[in-house]
This record gives structure tokens, sequence and C-alpha cells, in this order.
């Protein structure tokens, strides 16, 4: 057999491991690669930054465990952001199955950053309705969340002083995996009671999330974990997605160069059958 | 380190670990981790959906609060469940028509505004910008999203792709020229899709190699290292008696 065809019909799980050792390695020996903002994240990371103290910012973390790798990074450092800038945060979340997570997340940066339950942020929890959440929220917040995560009655918490409606939202981020997330947020929420909004989301998402940036329905993008990546970068706080951005250059590399190996065989083999 | 963050550890681990033996073969490890994923995905959305609409959004505002008015909703939410019962299945109709009405009333207005009028808003952008003391500006910066130059590929990728899914007329000619430009730009958009798709799956890996590493901590007991001797053993186990087992017949 030729090396050509026996370099095509190789057992695909050594590609398997070479991925995973590509991924591992740099894991384990970081570079530290630079890492370049994009003016999308650097959107959401000024608007952040131009809000005043006590502004009220509603983060709607609406994904589940399976993409955790992508989304918490993003949300841990937009969190630290806003309470680094003392916002007045309100959380909640459109996906029942990514309930727990979330309060996981909100409960841990509050604790870090010595944040106050009701008075600096509130978790409101899951509401059942998907995209008719959105719509309740921009009649009535207290009617859509009565109580929130924790059974306290939202209703006199000094965190939503002030707030009754979406209307009252200054920014809102919206971290989504997929539907109900950042389009629903845009459709149900921005378009509809006129607050200003970004998102982030995963990278499977982005490329269909480009065109609401680019005509301005979202200020700014959150891609992946290369968008946490960036973010992190901004307000200085290296995470987990940092530490990742070596480890993700190291595989993208290495798809590359499977990719054209794989066709320069699958050229040369075809060569020397023409000829044969 | 509390009980419940080793325990959680060693589950993590040996359940990401027996995902990942997928990757060598189908094997039961594989098979127990996805039912229990599956298992507990559903017994979770259960829990969360009883506590959160039966005890808290229904049954105390009700009970406690004597909000009558949302029996109009449980009402309507009940008859659903009528399709169980064939002879007053067609009760369930009027929960699903009150469903389809509210929800196309909500959702076509809304997406007509944000997904067609609003993009075909962006599409048709001036192409040349009046710039005062400067007079009528064309700017070629690919980078500037607002370019004259973005503008100008953005009418020609919408304008061919369109074309190229009108089937109306045969694609001959200057028709077929246009249409196999649609087909250039499906192209890239699609390898910017697949691009985007290997990042997300290269990250997903990651995030779970991170775990990995974390939990190989002393503190944890070492878990990655215990269950991936485990697991390998396992699946060497398996592969040996998969190949002294005869074939089966049939």
């Amino acid at each position: 057999m030729r090396i050509a065809e026996r370099m095509l019909k190789i057992d695909r799980r050594i590609i398997f491991l070479i991925i995973g050792l590509c991924t591992l390695v740099p894991l384990l020996y970081p570079v530290g690669l630079p890492i370049k903002i994009s003016p999308e994240v650097r959107a959401v990371y000024d608007y952040i930054e131009s809000l005043p103290e006590g502004s009220v910012f509603l983060l709607s973390l609406d994904f589940d465990p399976s993409s955790k790798p992508e989304l918490y990074p993003q949300a841990v450092a937009l969190l630290h952001h806003a309470f680094r800038k003392n916002l007045r945060v309100v959380a909640m979340t459109l996906w029942v199955s990514g309930t727990g997570l979330a309060d996981q997340i909100i409960s841990q940066v509050a604790r870090e950053t010595g944040k106050e339950d009701t008075k600096d942020y509130v978790f409101l929890g899951w509401s059942p309705g998907g995209t008719a959440v959105i719509i309740n929220m921009g009649q009535n917040l207290y009617t859509t969340f009565p109580s929130d995560y924790h059974g306290r009655p939202t209703k006199g918490l000094p965190v939503l002083e002030g707030v009754n409606s979406l209307r009252d939202v200054d920014y809102a981020v919206s971290l989504g995996a997929g539907n109900p997330g950042v389009e629903a947020w845009y459709v149900f929420g921005k378009d509809k009671y006129k607050f200003e909004m970004g998102g982030g989301c995963t990278g499977v998402m982005a490329p269909g999330l480009y065109p609401l940036l680019r005509s301005g329905q979202i200020n700014g993008l959150i891609g992946g974990l290369r968008g946490a990546a960036e973010y992190e970068s901004l307000i200085g706080r290296k995470g987990q997605a940092i530490a990742g951005m070596d480890a993700q250059s190291a595989t993208h590399m290495a798809i590359i160069v499977l990719v054209m190996l794989c066709n320069l065989f699958y050229f040369v083999l075809r060569r020397q059958q023409q000829a044969s | 380190m509390s009980v419940e963050s080793i325990i959680g550890a060693w589950v993590a681990t040996g359940l990401t670990l027996f995902i990942f033996s997928f990757l060598y073969r189908d094997n039961p490890l594989f098979k127990l981790a996805e039912h229990l994923y599956v298992g507990v995905s559903v017994g979770y959305t259960i829990v969360k959906t009883y506590d959160t609409v039966l005890v808290h959004l229904i049954w105390k505002p009700i009970v406690e609060q004597h909000e009558w008015s949302l029996l109009i909703p449980v009402l309507i939410g009940t008859l659903m469940l009528a399709r169980y019962v064939p002879q007053a299945a067609w009760l369930s109709r009027y929960a699903f028509a009150f469903i389809v009405g509210v929800g196309a009333g909500l959702a076509i207005p809304r997406t007509i505004s944000s997904f067609i009028l609003k993009q075909v808003e962006d599409t048709v952008r001036p192409l040349v910008a009046l710039v005062p003391g400067e007079g009528v500006v064309l700017t070629w910066d690919l980078l500037n999203p607002a370019s004259g130059v973005n503008t100008i590929i953005i009418l020609l990728g919408v304008s061919s792709v369109l074309f190229y899914f009108f089937f109306s007329v045969e694609h001959r000619g200057p028709g077929k020229v246009v249409a196999r430009t649609g087909i250039f730009f499906l192209m890239i958009a699609f390898g910017a899709a697949f691009g985007y798709t290997v990042m997300a799956r290269m990250s997903l890996l990651i995030g779970r190699l991170t775990d990995l590493i974390g939990y190989a901590d002393e503190a944890y007991g070492r878990p990655t290292l215990w269950l991936t001797v485990l697991t390998v053993s396992m699946l060497l186990l398996l592969s040996r008696r998969l190949k002294s087992e005869p074939p089966q017949e049939g």
C-alpha cells in the first residue's frame, strides 16, 4: 500500500489522540499567546464601563451545563465587571435545566467580590414560558417573578428599587446557547421595550448573530471561549478562558495541518492512480 | 474540602472519562454515562418545573393569596390533558387553539420587524456618505462594516444567493454566472459556520480537560488518575472479551 493511501486510511483514533494531546499539552504548559480584542467584544465592555454606579444590569444566563465551557467564563467575566462597577445586577435564566448552574455562578462571583444578595444583586431564577417571560417582564417584572430563586418576594427588594419592567433596565446581556436566547431577547425585549442590549453565545451560534450585530440590533457580541478570553483580558482578570486559548490555538493549528495533509495525500494518490 | 465537593469531583471525572471512552469504541461505560445524563436531565427538569410552576406560580398564589384569576390559565392548561381521554380529546383543541393563536399573534409582528424589516434596512445602506467639508465619500475599508465596499459585497451576496434559490427560471447564460456567484457566497458562509463549530467543539473539549486537570489534585483524592486507570483497564478487558468471543452468526 502506498504512503498516501495508508495515510488516507489512518485509524481515526490516532487523529483523536493527536487532537487530545494538542489540547492537553498547552493546558499543562501554557505559552501565553497574545489575545487580540475584537470590536464586538469591546463594545459590550465599553457600554458597561460607561454605565454610572447603581445602573440596572440584567444578565440572562440562557444556557445549561452542556454549554458551560464556553458560557461560564463569559458569565463570570461579565459579573466581575458589573460588580466592580457597582451596578445593580438582576440575573435570571430562560432555561430550566440551567437554573442550578446560574445560581452557582452568581453566588460564587458575588462571594468573591463581597457583594450582598438582594442589595447588590438578585437571582430571579426561572419562569416558564420562554419568550412570553420576556414580554411579561416588559409589562411587569413582579408578576413574572413574584419571588426570587430563594423564594423571597421580589417586591421591596433593595436591588430592584425603581425597577418595574424591562423599560427600567439600563443594559441587558443574554448569554444564550440556543432558543430562547439572544435573538428572543432582541425580538421580544429590546425591539419592543427599547433598552440597550448585547449578547454572548456559543461559537456555533456566533455566525448567525453577526447580522444582528452589523445592523445595530445588538450593540456587541461575545462569541464562544475566544470572546470570553477577550473579555477577561479587557477586565484584566485571567480566568478559564484565557487559560484555554493556547490549547484552542494549538488544536486549530493541528486541524489546519491535518486538512492540508489530507488534501495533499488525496491529490498525490489521484495522480498516482491516473499515472498507473 | 467538603465531602460533597470530593464526591462531585469523582462523579464528574468518572462520567467524563466514560463518555470519552466512546472515542475508542461503543462500550457499556459510555452507555451508563449516556443513560445517566438523560435520566438526570429529565429528572431535574421535572422537579424544577413542579416546584416553580405548580408550587410557586399556581398553588401558593391561589391558596395563600387567593388570586382566583389564576384558575383560568390553570383550566386552559388542564384541558390539554384531555387528549389522554379519547371521549374528551376534543376539549384539548381549545387549549391548543388558544396557544397557537396567542403565540402566532405575538411572534409574527415581532419577527417581521426584527428579522425582515431591520435586516432589509441594513442591506440597502447608502453606498456613499456625505462628509462635511469632504463632500461625497466612498470608503473602501473592509474592516469597517459601514464602508461602501462592504455595502457592495452585501448587495452582491444577497442578490446572487436569492437568485440561486429562484427556481422558476433556468440558470443559463448570465443567470448561471449569478447563481454560481450565489454558491460562492453560500460556501463562504458555510465555511465560516463550520469554522466556528470546530472552535466551539474544541472549547468543550478544553472545558472538560481543564476540569480533569483540576480534579487530578491530591485534595480530591486524584480521581482523574484512578478513574483513568479504571476506564482504560475496563476497555482493555472488554476488547479482550470481544476478541475471544466467536462472531455471531446471521
